[in-house]
């Protein structure tokens, strides 16, 4: 038995946050003695830098641009019979995202998505947000094999060792099956405006509609270096540019300052909020998730708050 | 493309946005009145279906929705935007949350009936982001997920999925094919009148699912969040929370 790391690519290369996920299956490691094997999905992202890790390493001969998640989750369900793995980890992007899961029918295996932490106990359980992020769900991973997708920014990189005289195993593909033609588009990102801004306003749902976003322009008004930025939504539903997008598939900010108005708190926005040295948040409702990664808390109507905040500032300054 | 699309798209119905949820006895509970609206993903991947039946290129829409009796509002809702056909599968609430009993719920219901199969990138409830995934393996259908673009070829559908902020995936899929459809694709329409009154007189079909298949059940229990950093909340009346924060601000030389 084994466990087996699914390396992420991000930029066509192994994303580094991929020593998150070695972090999280050394703890399920040490717990059940198992040895950790990690795969590199395709061949000419960087995964020869592995060469001499401590642990054994697999790369699928396929480039990035062959991409298909079937061929994929044939061939690594091989490496998972190979190694006999009973724990299968990636990581919680739209990348392997796209295939992970679809490993759980071929092993006929439980898989549990979007896990923050892992708590050992007599078992192993792990705990992922539900119900839109508002309770916390404690899987125990009672049975094997299982599919955990580990959520970016939860657990601390491990580092790798080094060892000598290890070979990388090359898993082949036959030419046959790598014929799907795939291209990557890359998006300029011009607007640098939250790269420079010292406090930033994040706009929510509970914004209510596009003119309603006026209120926190003049919220940033009251602040030197400011900026308005917003939630996927606020920028689905055509408030804000998707330039402003705060999140996974947004920016992600490092102002000294982020004061979240009327987001609920999704782990897909938290990703992007990290880098924020404070974050306040003002939400109406007390057990929205964005209060567990906030500083301080306001439970307040933003309509409300935000108009006597102002009028405070600009009396007292 | 040589014949028409029969598509199939699957809505989850959700407690909205504002619903609060409590645990009693181990198990959440949502307040009594929880407003229940489309997983707005799956408006997006019904959009996606209906845009397709404006083109021509479609024999029918149908929709399916796997939960307790609440949902058929859902699948009403969907027939008032423009869907042929509503299913309903019956099953309970907890059994409606397990990706494996929807999906295999689904498959069956779906075998070879359809050409496309639609499903959102998540449900806003549940976030396990894999329930398509399941149907395409199940199926054992080519997939794409997260798509923010699609471009209907000969017999091929050209797709865009997204990555992250900067980059995108672009390739071909043949159909039969199961696409989980991420925001930002379109905009959802709103009913025509016309089809509202259509859909007030439409029967919903209700399908008795096959239990009896065996199901990798995962044990588990809620508990409140654990709040990663001590939130210091700012109490008070309104105006002495203004005050409070505008002290912070100060005292952190924000302000
Ligand atoms: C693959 C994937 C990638 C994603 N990437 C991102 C991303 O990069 N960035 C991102 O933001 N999202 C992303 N999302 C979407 C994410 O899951 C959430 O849907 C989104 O972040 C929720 O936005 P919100 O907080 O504005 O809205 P909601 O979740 O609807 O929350 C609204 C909040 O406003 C509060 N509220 C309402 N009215 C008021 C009021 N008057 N006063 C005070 N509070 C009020 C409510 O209590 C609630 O907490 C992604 C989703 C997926 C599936
Ligand atoms: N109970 C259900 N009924 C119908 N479709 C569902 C159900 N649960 C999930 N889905 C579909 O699967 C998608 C992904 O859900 P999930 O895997 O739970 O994040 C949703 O957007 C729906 O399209």
């Amino acid at each position: 038995m084994s466990i087996l790391v699914i390396a992420d690519v991000k930029n066509r290369t192994v994303n580094p946050a991929t020593c998150e996920l070695i972090a999280a299956a050394k703890k399920i490691a040490e717990f059940k003695n198992l040895p950790i094997y990690l795969l590199i999905p395709f061949k000419n992202i960087g995964g020869d830098s592995y060469r001499s890790s401590e642990l054994e390493t697999y790369i699928v001969d396929l480039t990035v641009e062959q991409y298909n998640p079937c061929i994929l989750v044939t061939h690594i369900s091989g490496v998972i019979n190979e190694i006999q793995a009973t724990y299968i980890l990636g990581l919680h992007t739209p990348f392997t995202m796209d295939y992970l899961p679809s490993l759980s029918v071929t092993k006929n295996a439980q898989c549990i998505t979007q896990i923050q932490y892992i708590d050992i106990d007599e078992y192993i359980t792990v705990i992922r947000g539900s119900h839109a992020g508002k309770i916390d769900q404690h899987c125990i991973l009672n049975t094997t094999p299982a599919i955990l997708s580990i959520l970016p920014g939860s657990f601390e990189p491990y580092t790798i060792n080094n060892v000598k005289n290890r070979e990388i195993k090359t898993i082949p593909i036959p030419e046959e099956e790598k014929s799907v033609n795939c291209r990557f588009i890359t998006k300029d990102m011009q607007d640098t405006s939250l790269d420079e801004a010292e406090v930033i306003i994040g706009a929510g749902k509970g914004i209510g509609s596009k003119e309603n976003i006026s209120l926190l322009y003049e919220l940033a008004k009251v602040f030197p270096h400011s900026a308005v930025a917003g939630s996927r939504i606020v920028c689905d539903y055509g408030w804000l540019p998707y330039s402003k997008q705060i999140g996974i598939t947004g920016k992600s900010i490092s102002s000294k300052v982020y004061i979240a108005c009327a987001i609920s708190g999704s782990s897909q926005h938290v990703a992007g909020i990290k880098g924020a040295k404070t974050i306040i948040a003002i939400n109406k409702d007390p057990y929205a998730p964005i209060f567990n990664v906030s500083h301080y808390g306001v439970v307040a109507d933003i309509f409300e708050f935000i108009p006597q905040f102002i009028n405070f500032v600009n009396e007292n300054d | 493309m040589q014949h028409k699309l029969k598509v199939l798209v699957c809505i989850k119905q959700v407690p909205d946005s504002n619903a609060v949820v409590r645990i009693k006895d181990g198990i959440p509970e949502y307040d009594d009145n929880t407003v229940y609206v489309i997983n707005r993903y799956d408006e997006y991947a019904l959009e996606e279906a209906l845009q397709l039946k404006d083109r021509n290129v479609t024999s029918h829409i149908h929709t399916i929705s796997v939960g307790p009796e609440r949902v058929q509002k859902a699948l009403r809702r969907s027939l008032e935007m423009g869907a042929d056909e509503a299913f309903h599968v019956h099953i309970d609430e907890v059994a409606a949350n397990n990706p494996l009993i929807v999906a295999q719920t689904i498959t069956q219901f779906a075998h070879n009936s359809y050409d496309i199969i639609f499903t959102g990138v998540m449900s806003e409830d549940a976030m396990n982001q894999y329930t398509g995934q399941l149907i395409a393996a199940m199926l054992q259908y080519n997939y794409a997920t997260g798509v923010t673009e699609l471009l209907l070829n000969n017999d091929t559908i050209t797709i865009t999925r997204e990555l992250d902020a900067r980059e995108s995936m672009q390739y071909e899929l043949r159909i039969p094919c199961v696409i989980s459809i991420q925001s930002s694709i379109n905009k959802p329409r709103y009913p025509a009148l016309s089809n509202v009154l259509r859909a007030r007189k439409q029967e919903i079909n209700i399908i008795k699912p096959d239990m009896t298949i065996p199901i990798i059940q995962t044990h588990c229990y809620f508990t409140m969040p654990q709040r990663i950093t001590q939130c210091h909340f700012i109490e008070g009346s309104m105006s002495q929370k203004v005050s409070k924060l505008y002290t912070i601000l100060h005292k952190n030389a924000i302000l």
